[in-house]
């Protein structure tokens, strides 16, 4: 089997009916996709496959041989946030983490086809994905910050190391601190 | 015991009927939906897969009043591309992710569950006077979806579905409002060349056809009237998604919801 | 105050969103071994006869474990409070629910160790099992417990028991009497994290174990009890949690992986799978509780009778501690003078019980709220009314002998009512929770606000 994850071809051994989730994280160490249900009931094993969200739990390896395959990893690193991580992370629209680089793929999936989708069609389109923490309402509120483009430099600027790494700001003007 | 490597990976159609020959031993895979989680979990043992993916079963064509659908078509693609009722119980199913993976076929052919029922495409499909084009020991053959979902998919590879582009459709559900929610009861109706036809999904382990409803119709009933045929056709039970208490006080309303919007 | 009403950016945010958070399934250590359960597929049965010999002869298996493997077997999560222990961590002569561990295999991989779990053979005999609290109390049902149908060690005592006042000159005194019985039923946790844990044997003997409990400390002390090991020779590594919710305060995974770690000399990993998840784990305890309230025609709470079933599952865990939080708040955010409370910890055939978001008071909350609505229902008086008037206030005293200095319910019905736009009486807008004095000082509440008198528990331990 040979695919291209992250932008780099790889030619992998796991077993063509092993599923794609067990591929990324037991062969090529890629432990962004959780393995939460091995079901398709949770959406927090979801890559993208050729742009479009998928349930790598589901996937078998055999149906992605030549295809592409891009993993929270690729999207942004520390220091370097891409719009939606940076949005999720200034939001809070997360907690444990467990769910959210599947919301966070999805999500840039989404924005992909729709740059300004309503409340009802993020609902839609995210559905899959189960949170048990947040109660989704950061969450909703941080996919609509990312599609607005409201996304604070410090916060793309997050997690950098090194001598220019920002402190972080306390963010609401008039707050005690 | 199970083998994930033998895997055949046929690349037309016809290849795919010879893979899958009178079917004994081999373990259909089109989008994996229903057939992977077994895998892992070990309730399903595959000595040797046909992995559908790239034999080339996933176009719809629609033309002369026909819709032919390839089996392994996702279920995401009859959301635009097929008719009514079809479409909208298409949406219906899963989520975006689930609904770009599992397939028509898969759908048509997926066994129920000892807790619920699954293959809410069927009832569509019933409406639609849909036709089942199949390979297996016998060679090649088409049958009505009465008689496809009657025998069971054992022994037989399903190529592709042939139906009737109607002159009407209508249907109408409960669903639950969250995620990955299988139907709790649907009811699709449409008009065909062969008549108007009624079926209803979520009420027993397949879908089926609500021909007392369709006979009432035919005697003239109105909709809220030939509605309460609807216990005819079904007994439905209690499953882990709702009761069947409580599916026999919805069902008569939605049958009659289905046949006002067909109207 | 840096922190209160500023927005700080979350310290674990950023490893969240580019994937980088190591969760204990994320740890990688080549050589790990992965572990599966032969589990219980009856709720209650005698264990006749277990073979793993296939299992052990298995290409690619490593170990397998059983209740001869575990030094110390059977232990208590409250065997620090003297509470004597009850539950094996692997099943020995009998199951009592199902899901319950048997056998557990480290393999290869995790197909490999399930098919190893299909060559064990066990005979069981299958026995009665009991589901329902209820009439696992009845005076002729067959305790399958060793202590019999209740746990019997809250001190001296088989209840959880709370007597304060006069609880029968209350309901001599009462216009009416309202009954109610409530029924809450088990609720899975739900982590989208499974239980995981991780066990690495080093090469000075010690164990590092990869965990996700929310209770490190006390999931620490829980495998050095089962291995007979003194704690220095463990290190835990743990905090990274995907979720718990009262479902990760048990000690699930460690203790396995550790006993199939050095029986392979192998790392050891152990997965649940969703199902396990649901059908295995513990979960929010079923509970039947039944409550009588002596009431005024005027909407004044003067005493309560109540009984509790809570339901364990087939061992105690925590559940005297959860039925002990119970009794405390057992009259919800309202002073009731006169007391009567006896909570008992019900054993059943169900996968044991343990914490889960507000441990124990989820449940009387959700019944003494209803019961609330039903007394006003039934004196045909206002319901917001019926709470601020028998609202806790500074001063009083609780069903646990707390005097109040701050108590909370006044303000947060008041807050209540403004926001759903409801009307409510002119004296009953300007209500405050300072001191109890003139109207809402009647002759019933004196003895329950103006000494530390009337009020007896039985002790606070479990
Ligand atoms: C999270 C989630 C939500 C879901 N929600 C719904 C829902 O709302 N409604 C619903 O109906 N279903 C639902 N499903 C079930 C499933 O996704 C669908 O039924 C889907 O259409 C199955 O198609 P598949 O291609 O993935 O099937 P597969 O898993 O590939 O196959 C299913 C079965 O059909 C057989 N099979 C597949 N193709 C053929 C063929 N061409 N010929 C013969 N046999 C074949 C397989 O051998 C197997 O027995 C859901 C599943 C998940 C995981
Ligand atoms: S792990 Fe794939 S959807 Fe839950
Ligand atoms: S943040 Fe914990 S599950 Fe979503």
């Amino acid at each position: 089997m040979r695919l291209t994850v992250n932008g780099i071809e790889r030619e992998l051994s796991t077993r063509p009916l092993d599923t794609l989730l067990n591929a990324l994280r037991e062969e090529l160490g890629i432990t962004s996709p959780k393995a939460g249900c091995q079901q398709g009931g949770c959406g927090a094993c979801t890559v993208l496959i050729d742009g479009e969200p998928r349930r790598s739990c589901l996937t078998p390896l055999v149906a992605v041989d030549g295809a592409t395959v891009t993993t929270v990893e690729a999207l942004g690193e520390p220091g370097n946030l891409s719009p939606v991580q940076a949005a999720f992370y200034e939001q809070y629209g997360l907690q444990c983490g467990f769910c959210t680089p599947g919301f966070v793929l999805a999500t840039t999936a989404m924005l992909e086809r729709n740059a300004n989708p309503s409340r009802e069609q993020i609902l839609e389109e995210l559905v899959g994905h189960v949170c048990r923490c947040t109660g989704y309402v950061k969450i909703v509120a941080a996919v609509e910050a990312a599609a607005r483009g409201d996304v604070s430099e410090a916060a793309l600027e997050a997690g950098a190391t090194g001598p220019s790494r920002r402190e972080p700001e306390v963010l609401v003007p008039g707050s005690p601190a | 015991m199970t083998n994930l490597t033998n895997v055949l990976v046929p690349t037309s159609a016809d290849d795919a009927a010879a893979a899958f020959g009178d079917g004994s031993g081999v373990t259909v895979v089109a989008g994996g939906t229903i057939v992977m989680p077994d895998i892992k979990l070990g309730r399903l043992c595959p000595e040797r897969t046909l992995y559908l993916g790239r034999a080339g079963l996933d176009r719809i064509e629609r033309s002369g009043g026909m819709c032919r659908i390839g089996a392994a078509t996702p279920v995401s693609a009859l959301v635009d591309g097929a008719p009514e009722p079809l479409a909208t119980f298409a949406a219906h199913v899963g989520d975006r992710e689930v609904r770009g993976q599992a397939t028509i076929g898969g759908n048509l052919c997926a066994p129920a569950t000892a807790t619920f029922s699954r293959g809410d495409l069927q009832a569509p499909l019933l409406t639609l006077d849909a036709r089942i084009r199949s390979a297996g020991s016998t060679g090649e053959r088409t049958d009505s979806i009465e008689d496809f979902l009657a025998a069971g998919p054992d022994g037989r590879l399903v190529l592709e579905i042939e139906v009737d582009e109607p002159k009407r459709a209508a249907s109408a559900s409960v669903r639950r409002p969250h995620a990955h929610a299988y139907t709790i009861l649907a009811v699709a109706a449409a008009e065909t060349a062969a008549g108007i036809r009624v079926a209803i999904a979520g009420a027993g382990p397949r879908a089926v056809r609500a021909t007392s409803v369709e006979q009432a119709l035919a005697d003239g009933a109105s909709p809220e009237d030939a509605g309460q045929k609807a216990l005819d056709d079904v007994d439905p039970q209690d499953d882990a998604i709702a009761s069947g208490n409580y599916r026999r006080q919805v069902l008569p309303a939605l049958v009659t919801r289905a046949l006002g919007d067909l109207s | 105050m840096k922190a209160v009403g500023a927005r700080l950016p979350r310290y674990d945010g950023v490893g969240h969103v580019t994937g980088r958070t190591r969760f204990v399934d994320d740890v990688r250590i080549p050589g790990t071994l992965w572990a599966k359960a032969l589990r219980s597929p009856h709720p209650h049965a005698g264990i006749k006869r277990l073979d793993t010999s296939k299992a052990e002869k298995h290409p690619g298996v490593h170990a397998v474990i059983t209740h001869k493997d575990v030094p110390r077997n059977v232990y208590g999560h409250l065997e620090a409070l003297g509470v004597p222990a009850d539950e094996p961590l692997l099943a020995d002569d009998d199951v009592r629910y199902k899901g319950q561990p048997i056998a557990v295999v480290a393999a290869e991989d995790e197909a490999t160790a399930l098919e190893a779990v299909e060559l064990i053979e066990v005979e069981f005999e299958e026995r009665e099992p009991v589901f329902d609290i209820r009439k696992a109390y009845d005076a002729d049902a067959k305790p399958f417990h060793q202590w019999g149908p209740a746990f019997p060690h809250f001190g001296p005592y088989a209840s959880r028991r709370i007597r304060k006042g006069d609880v029968d000159d209350a309901f001599e005194r009462a216009d009416v009497i309202v009954q109610g019985v409530y029924r809450p039923q088990a609720i899975e946790q739900l982590p989208i994290e499974p239980q995981v844990g991780l066990s690495v044997p080093e090469p000075d003997g010690r164990l590092t174990i990869y965990s996700c409990t929310q209770a490190m400390y006390f999931s620490m002390g829980v495998v050095a009890a089962h291995l007979e090991w003194p704690l220095n020779k463990l290190k835990f590594v743990g905090g990274t949690v995907g979720g718990g919710f009262g479902g990760k305060v048990d000690t699930a995974t460690e203790t396995i992986t550790a006993l199939l770690a050095l029986k392979a000399n192998r790392p050891v990993k152990w997965r649940w799978t969703r199902e396990e998840e649901f059908l295995c784990s513990s979960t929010r305890a079923p509970w039947h509780m039944e409550l009588a309230d002596a009431v005024t025609s005027d909407g004044w709470l003067l005493g309560r009778k109540m009984i509790t079933l809570h339901d364990a599952g087939a061992y105690t865990r925590f559940s005297s501690y959860g039925v002990t939080k119970h009794s405390f708040h057992h009259t919800g955010a309202y002073t009731i003078p006169n007391l009567r409370f006896d909570g008992y910890v019900i054993y059943t055939n169900r996968s044991p019980t343990s914490a889960m978001r507000g441990f124990g008071v989820t449940s009387v909350s959700y019944a003494v709220e209803i019961h609330m609505n039903r007394i006003a229902e039934t004196l045909g008086i206002d319901p917001l009314e019926l709470r601020l008037k028998n609202a806790n206030r500074i001063g009083d005293l609780t069903a646990n002998r707390v005097r109040l200095s701050d108590p909370s319910t006044v303000p947060v019905v008041l807050a209540a009512a403004d926001r759903i736009g409801y009307e409510l009486g002119a004296e009953f807008k300007q209500m405050t929770s300072e001191p109890r004095s003139g109207d809402l000082l009647p002759d019933h509440l004196l003895t329950s606000v103006a000494r530390d008198g009337g009020a007896e528990t039985d002790g606070r331990g479990a």
